[in-house]
């Protein structure tokens, strides 16, 4: 009988260790997982951040002088007449 | 006259024993849920098929250099079919709805109480006479809480061979009934109420993070874990070949060809342990029950800590995703979608129940390989 009771202790101390392990091991896959999913995220958020700024940088490139000077071109142009 | 005598006691007839015959019927009950009642067919037709073969007298299928004692050798005493099927499941994987909800990890992780509280009772079966488990023993039938087939034939095959027909057979029957013993458990400890939470939709997740996902869970188990690497690896091989995108070929012969190839021999092999002597024993009937406890302390542990974030979330996650933790994938999931839509008509919860589900089958790997580097 004590050679049971000495079985149970020991097979509550593998259950305690056992699922504090798989706890354990699991959460740092949590922490991870998050990790890895920051940094894809900030690399697309860059990436996003990235793509507009050089069209918006060429619509911007055409406009203020050579617009202006397009515009005064086309009032004197049909100022002639 | 001596020809025909000669004849006769080769016979089935003549050398049948009741115990062989009442082995063949349980092959033929196998095969009879099986066909005429869809219960996990792809297992239990080979299973129930090799338990009659095994049974047959004078037919020499399971001695030594028998068809179905090779299979069992080479296949299963190795250890190598269960993680053969192990790479296809990783294969037929996707992570997508646990890198999206990663929390839910721990539902895959509080399902694996199952294992241990069963490990527990059956020490405490040590106490009726006539049971006589040791820790080994105690181990491989408490794994049939993983609800994880091919985990439940590779712990059993390290730590009790002589267990693994009754092991297997009863892993791969609860796993079928899941649909019967689960949801009477998720109904008992939920509110109606909380069946009809709806969830929030998941995110996207790019292909850069399903990559990376599994090299980082085979990271973890090559430092923390290393005994439940044979598992966690071929797992892990077979679902970045899915992910990865370069080898689709070698991804869809690991699961399809492969794992239908393994299948078969598999089946035949744990068929082959339903041998007379080796299964009609008072053990067997222990870890049926053993088995079954196992499954439903699993589920109850799965819902109970989905309950709990749900309380903590401030009610955003419905407990009954918990009950998918104890892997039986897709299974399990499933059932966690049919009973959440019982409650509510449009509350689809199958996409959040996959994430605990996969998660499981982690679990279960992972309480595996602590069982295997403590008790191997």
């Amino acid at each position: 009988m004590t050679s049971i009771s000495e079985q149970l202790f020991n097979a509550l101390g593998v259950m305690i260790m056992g699922m504090g392990l798989v706890f354990i091991f699991l959460s740092i896959l949590i922490v991870g997982i998050k990790i890895v999913a920051r940094l894809c995220e900030s690399e697309n958020q860059s990436a996003v951040a990235h793509a507009p700024t050089p069209a918006a940088a060429s619509a911007t490139t055409l406009d203020p002088k050579l617009v202006a000077a397009i515009t005064s071109a086309i009032h004197q142009y049909r100022a002639k007449d | 006259m001596e020809g025909l005598m000669a004849f006769w006691s080769e016979t089935g007839i003549a050398n049948f024993a009741p115990d062989q015959l009442f082995m063949m019927a349980i092959g033929g009950l196998l095969l009879y849920l099986a066909i005429a009642k869809g219960f996990e067919p792809l297992l239990l037709v080979p299973i129930g098929f090799g338990a009659i073969l095994a049974n047959i007298p004078n037919a020499g299928f399971t001695d030594e250099g028998g068809l179905l004692w090779y299979a069992y050798y080479v296949g299963i005493e190795t250890g190598i079919f269960p993680l053969l099927i192990f790479m296809g499941v990783g294969a037929l994987t996707d992570f997508g709805a646990l890198i999206a909800n990663p929390k839910t990890l721990l539902l895959g992780a509080a399902a694996q109480f199952g294992i241990f509280a069963t490990l527990l009772g059956a020490i405490a079966l040590n106490l009726v006479p006539g049971f006589e488990f040791s820790m080994q023993d105690a181990a491989a039938i408490a794994i049939i809480g993983g609800a994880d087939g091919p985990t439940a034939i590779f712990l059993a095959s390290k730590l009790a061979p002589d267990l693994l027909g009754a092991i297997a057979v009863a892993a791969y029957s609860y796993m079928a009934l899941v649909p019967l013993i689960q949801p009477p458990i998720m109904r008992l400890l939920t509110s109606e109420s909380e069946r009809t939470i709806k969830m929030e939709q998941l995110r996207e997740v790019s292909k850069k993070e399903k990559i990376i996902f599994p090299l980082m869970v085979v990271g973890m188990t090559i430092l923390f874990l290393p005994a439940a690497t044979p598992l966690v690896g071929m797992f892990c091989l077979g679902n970045l070949m899915r992910e990865s995108g370069v080898v689709d070929r070698l991804s869809s012969t690991a699961q399809n060809e492969l794992i239908n190839i393994v299948t078969i021999f598999l089946g035949l092999a744990v068929g082959s342990k339903l041998q007379a002597e080796e299964f009609l024993r008072i053990e067997t009937l222990g870890i049926l029950v053993l088995g079954a406890v196992a499954f439903s302390i699993g589920t109850a542990a799965g819902v109970m800590m989905a309950k709990l974030m749900s309380k903590l979330s401030g009610g955003k996650i419905n407990p009954l995703i918990g009950a998918a933790g104890v892997s039986a994938v897709p299974m399990a999931a499933r059932v966690v979608n049919k009973v959440g839509l019982e409650a509510n008509q449009q509350n689809f919860l199958l996409m959040h129940a996959m994430g605990p589900n996969v998660a499981g089958v982690l679990g279960s790997a992972v309480a595996a390989g602590v069982l295997l580097a403590v008790l191997g």
